[in-house]
């Protein structure tokens, strides 16, 4: 089989940014992204739920703008009637309950932490991510650099997914902007 | 004036030196001191010439108001004109220049104006324009037509650098409570209030140093203590950072200066960052400015206002000067004349008012400080350094008789004090004239704004602490906070009240008195608009330039708006104010556009096949925000040797190219089909499994929206693919139509265009090279694989693949597509095979010679403008079902036969050449917008000439056998054309088939 290429091929894609050991910022890819849409009808959501929370393993499926992690994988609600499934693939749907896609290659994962995490992400993106605002597991749509992304807070930091041919000019801003951290 | 510095006191360290140039010239202060602070103290004097008359200026304030010691910092590709030097911040090599002065600033030529200056009056240019009065009058302008260049040559203040910007610049977002900003006594109290209350508090100060007025105080205590509790309270302090301007629901926008301060700034920091702040309340503690007013000479070097002289002594141990005469109408200016005579200076206090304070009295005199009341100043005569001496005048009903001279070298003045209004005239409140206080009171906003301290008219110091606890508390009670309620003090404040003075004058005498220094406005200059008619304060702006300069009127509005109230014989409402809009201090475009330079100047879109294609030779372009491959040059190639090359041999061969740019939405769902069958105009009912359908979607209106190709991979799954230049377009509609028109439908629309990567195998040879990839060679058989067949199947090296025989370029061709992931596998799968049959890579260059020999349209035919009739595919609208479009479709203009329609364009004489965007023309009448217009046009590698696209009226049956001219007057004039089939090519499609 040949091997998945990262959109962000060429670059170091692990970067830690602070004063000595003092890490300020961590920004990294995550690759090989495992991404699958579930989207319902508005009579079926419950099935779907059921559908998507056992492969999961959650307890539930999670509402609006809002995520979930069990045992398998992730769920994001990402639209109304539709989630995504990270780090495992769809159920098998009945087209009268629901359909799915595979999403795997259309984005690039970076994930961005440590205590300047924030700091870096509002120096373009325009979301109060404060505790009370944004806690962890809070999902949302918003633009980074121009460039539209999906954003979930995480156990592990904050997770971006960005259009697969915008990750480098994104991953570029990002560096460039965390660089002032090892100041 | 002769500035120097005390031995003790001030914010400045004296155990710092720093070292700095000034116009080449060595000069030192210490940290702390602003460039203004630090050149008072060396004995400098002239730091600038004036705009018009290019008189000598000096410094005039302490602050962002500054209208004399403008000047230019840095150098080479890091200078800076227009800088106050009474906010640059010194550092240790700082280089400052003076600016609009030649050889200098000491000495100018250009002073000769100041001896024409009765010809440089307001409206100058506009009467020039018009003509030399009287020669030209009614003549026309030739005389303007002769100096303009010279008058264009000596206009505007300092040259900036011609070199790029070597600095970056970064955007910022900010959330909070409440910003508060200011950081005098009242905006400090608002912050406190705010933080215990538990808001979460943004605390925003201009200047290096927060406190406002205290830093001019020569006690430190209250400062400090107020910042401990703040920074212990969690509250964001920010400095070097101006609030610039105020917009929509709460929204400030900062400019935070980072590194402006640093003689070496570490390349990584950003050199100021633009905030967008949203706050949900706001409050104004910016403060006020003190105004001076008009005499003879007004602006000569040793002017400046009386804050000033208190900031110089109190902040940076600097005695602006030694026999100080100090010209006020209130009561702020007693304890600063006390000040500077305990500091050393001789001190004479003229006060405009009849009658001064006892008490107020004998402190003047027990600071040795001389009083005079009913007194002001007349006019300043200057010497070689400044001021030397001042007639001062007897009050004398509104006039004013001469007295006698006094000998001085500064002039203090206080003409009372402004709110800063700025910041909520932005939100489109308008400022009332309050005559007990001769000032512009802001009044109530409807939105969560609230003024505090000096900024709402507010003198009195424990006044100005009370109204920030006010306005912070009623803050958080909005916000729904438990506070005390504190009342918002009465405005005013002084024992006295204030006698309004803004001129002045004395019966029979003429003064060169100014309004607004920066722009060399007169007072003069202000009666000559009244008496010319411009009497509205719009008017008498932008014709005397009254509050035009970098200060944006700070310092001469309010004196200008009096003086036309004069003129007018009204009251100052009458006359109104002009409206204050951001930014409140200039800001640099770099911060503006942040990190959005170079190559960020927008995102780049890079296809997964992005770094292959560099790697393999090509030369990249634009489409759109994608960078698509132009063309792959060999060797000692041009781009037409090489595109040509490239479309010959997928006619010949075989070729790729990546097509991953093109749109591609996955639609899924029970009632899909029935979707597609309404968007698209022709019939997809019926399409099978397995197969791919060419479609036109038009819009409501009946014009031609896009088109493409939908596949049809199983029951409710379909894949469709858009132009590059309409993906996003198509995928807002569909979705728009499913949410807003037929939510009934069970299908959901998701953009899978970065999902799929696509190549495009096109040439004779192209079933035989993809014959060598798949794993199961069957799968590409003509029977089991015609043309507009999709199958899904395995490349070699286990790739899983879509691919569709379809065809752009009019030969046997293929779209394979493959997880974006996976594409340079495929490239380096698909490459070695093509180069073995001779093939080629190809880009957009011989895409479009191509798709023009066949007549294939694109983004440049379908424009928006034109029906499916136009672009010759009126067949593919079917009669028998509704679809979007369908009815306005049919209006009598979009049926007419004469519209233009699409057509093949060549050169009668085939060695000419035309360019896109030539307008087409019958041969008789080759003018106006013509008859048509040609949007491609490539050099034909099968015909061997140049070949066209375009549109004109009727379409190719009406121009059988007439010419047609291609005019193109700017670039190439005239070439005469004939006007043939769109389809230049293989007709009958019989290549795509075979």
């Amino acid at each position: 089989m040949v091997n998945r290429v990262s959109a962000l091929e060429g670059h170091d894609t692990d970067c830690r940014f602070g004063i000595n050991d003092a890490i300020a910022v961590h920004v990294r890819e995550i690759p090989n992204l495992v991404l699958f849409q579930a989207a319902a009808w508005v009579d079926s959501m419950s099935a779907v739920e059921s559908a998507i929370s056992s492969s999961a393993g959650t307890n539930f499926a999670p509402g609006p703008v809002t995520a979930a992690t069990g045992t398998n994988g992730s769920l994001l609600r990402i639209e109304p009637m539709k989630w995504w499934l990270y780090g495992i693939t769809a159920p098998e749907l009945p087209e009268e309950t629901g359909v799915t896609l595979d999403l795997s290659h259309s984005r690039t994962h970076v994930r961005i932490s440590g205590p300047q995490a924030t700091t870096l992400l509002n120096r373009n993106l325009p979301l109060d991510l404060s505790e009370q605002h944004f806690p962890v597991n809070s999902v949302a749509s918003s633009s980074l650099h121009h460039v539209g992304i999906t954003l979930w807070r995480s156990e592990h930091g904050y997770e971006l997914f960005i259009p697969r041919g915008f990750a480098v000019s994104v991953w570029e801003v990002l560096m460039q902007s965390a660089a002032q951290f090892d100041v | 004036m002769s500035g120097h510095r005390i031995k003790n006191g001030g914010r400045i360290d004296r155990s710092k030196p720093i070292n700095f140039t000034w116009d080449g010239m060595p000069r030192s202060g210490y940290e702390g001191d602003s460039v203004a602070s630090a050149l008072m103290a060396s004995g400098d004097m002239v730091f600038g010439r004036s705009f018009k008359y290019h008189r000598p200026r000096g410094i005039m304030s302490a602050g962002v108001e500054e209208s004399g010691a403008i000047i230019s910092i840095g150098e080479g590709d890091r200078k800076d004109v227009n800088v106050k030097m009474t906010t640059q911040e010194l550092y240790q090599g700082l280089v400052a220049t003076g600016q609009n002065a030649w050889p200098s600033v000491r000495f100018d030529l250009g002073a000769i104006n100041n001896s024409m200056s009765r010809f440089l009056v307001a409206g100058f240019y506009y009467k020039t324009f018009m003509g030399l009065p009287p020669f030209e009058w009614g003549k026309g302008t030739w005389l303007w037509m002769q100096y303009e260049k010279i008058i264009r040559k000596a206009a505007g203040m300092g040259e900036s650098s011609r070199e790029a910007d070597p600095d970056h610049y970064e955007h910022a977002h900010g959330f909070c409570d409440v910003l508060v900003v200011g950081s005098g006594p009242a905006g400090l109290a608002a912050a406190q209030t705010a933080a215990r209350a538990g808001l979460n508090v943004w605390l925003v100060e201009q200047d290096a140093e927060h406190g406002g007025s205290l830093l001019a105080e020569s006690s430190d205590t209250e400062r400090t203590a107020a910042l401990s509790e703040l920074s212990d309270l969690g509250v964001t302090i920010m400095n070097r950072t101006t609030v610039f301007g105020l917009y929509d629901y709460g929204v400030a926008g900062l400019l935070e200066r980072v590194t402006d301060h640093l003689s070496s700034a570490d390349p990584r920091l950003p050199r100021q960052r633009f905030w967008t702040l949203r706050a949900k309340h706001t409050i104004l503690a910016c403060g006020s400015l003190e105004r001076h007013f008009a005499f003879g000479n007004n602006d000569c070097p040793g002017v400046m206002t009386t804050q000033a002289t208190r900031t110089y002594l109190n902040r940076y141990g600097v005695l602006a000067g030694e026999q100080i005469v100090l010209a006020t109408n209130n009561d702020s200016s007693y304890s600063t004349a006390c000040e500077l005579a305990r500091a050393g200076a001789s001190v004479t206090l003229l006060d405009a008012r009849n009658q001064i304070n006892k008490k107020v009295a004998q402190k003047l005199s027990a600071a040795n400080v001389d009083y005079r009341a009913g007194h002001t100043v007349v006019k300043a005569n200057s010497g070689a350094e400044g001021v030397s001496s001042v007639l001062i005048g007897k009050a004398n009903g509104s006039e004013w008789t001469a007295t006698d001279q006094l000998p001085c070298d500064l002039v203090a003045l206080s003409g009372g004090w402004s709110p800063l209004v700025n910041l909520i005239s932005h939100r489109g409140v308008k400022p009332v004239w309050d005559p007990s206080t001769a000032c512009f009171m802001p009044v109530d906003s409807s939105e969560p704004l609230t003024m505090a301290g000096s900024a709402a008219g507010i003198w009195n110091h424990d006044d100005c602490i009370k109204s920030g606890h006010s306005a912070a508390s009623m803050a958080a009670k909005s916000l729904g906070k438990e506070t005390t309620s504190v009342v918002m003090p009465a405005t005013g404040g002084w024992n006295s009240p204030i006698k309004p003075l803004y001129e002045v004058t004395v019966p029979g005498k003429q003064f060169k008195g100014f309004v607004d220094p920066q722009h060399d406005v007169t007072c003069e200059d202000i009666r000559l608009a009244h008496r010319e008619g411009f009497v509205s304060v719009e008017h008498l702006k932008r014709y005397t330039t009254l509050g035009m300069a970098t200060d944006q009127g700070k310092v001469g509005n309010i004196i200008g708006i009096a003086l036309m109230a004069e003129a007018l014989g009204c009251e100052i409402p009458a006359v109104g104010t002009t409206t204050f809009r951001p930014p409140y201090t200039p800001i640099s475009i770099g911060a503006l556009s942040g990190q959005s330079v170079g190559a960020h100047f927008r995102p780049l879109r890079r296809t997964p096949m992005h770094n292959w294609n560099l790697v393999n030779g090509a030369t990249m372009t634009e489409a759109g925000l994608w960078q698509r491959p132009w063309y792959f040059a060999r060797g000692v190639e041009t781009i037409s040797s090489a595109y040509i090359r490239e479309a010959t041999t997928a006619r010949k061969s075989v070729a790729l190219c990546d097509v991953t740019s093109l749109g591609k939405i996955a639609i899924q769902g029970p009632d899909a089909t029935e979707f597609l069958n309404r968007i698209y105009t022709n019939p997809f009912a019926k399409l099978p499994i397995g197969k791919a359908r060419y479609g036109i979607m038009l819009r409501d209106d009946g014009f031609v929206m896009d088109d493409g190709t939908t596949w049809r991979l199983g029951e409710s799954d379909y894949f469709m693919t858009t132009t590059t230049a309409h993906a996003a377009k198509v995928m807002v509609w569909l979705e728009e139509l499913l949410q807003t028109r037929w939510h009934d439908l069970k299908v959901h629309v998701t953009t899978v265009s970065e999902q799929w990567a696509g190549v495009a195998v096109a040439g004779p040879k192209s079933r035989d090279t993809l014959l060598e990839c798949v794993e199961d060679p069957g799968v590409m058989e003509n029977a089991v694989f015609p043309f507009m067949g999709v199958i899904e199947t395995t490349l070699k090296g286990g790739i899983p693949c879509r691919i569709a025989r379809i065809s752009f370029s009019g030969e046997m061709a293929y779209e394979v597509y493959v997880a974006s992931d996976f594409s340079p596998g495929l490239m380096d799968l698909l490459w070695p095979i093509v180069q073995s049959k001779d093939g080629c890579l190809y880009g957009t260059e011989a895409l479009g010679a191509l798709r023009i020999e066949k007549g294939h349209v694109t983004g440049a035919e379908l424009d928006g403008r034109v029906t499916i009739e136009d672009a010759g595919l009126g067949k593919m609208a079917s009669p028998n079902k509704s679809f979007i479009g369908s009815a306005l479709r049919n209006r009598p203009d979009m049926q007419r036969h004469d519209r233009p329609r699409l057509v093949g364009i060549k050169p009668v004489d085939h060695n000419f050449t035309f360019h896109a965007g030539a307008i087409l023309c019958s041969e008789d009448k080759v003018e106006g917008l013509g008859e048509g217009w040609i949007t491609g046009v490539t050099h034909s590698p099968e015909l061997g000439h140049w070949i066209g696209l375009g549109y004109i009226s009727g379409g190719h049956e009406a121009w059988y056998r007439k010419r047609a001219i291609a005019t193109d007057p700017v670039r190439k004039g005239n070439v005469e054309v004939e006007i043939i089939s769109p389809h230049m090519i293989d007709p009958s499609g019989s290549r795509m088939y075979g």
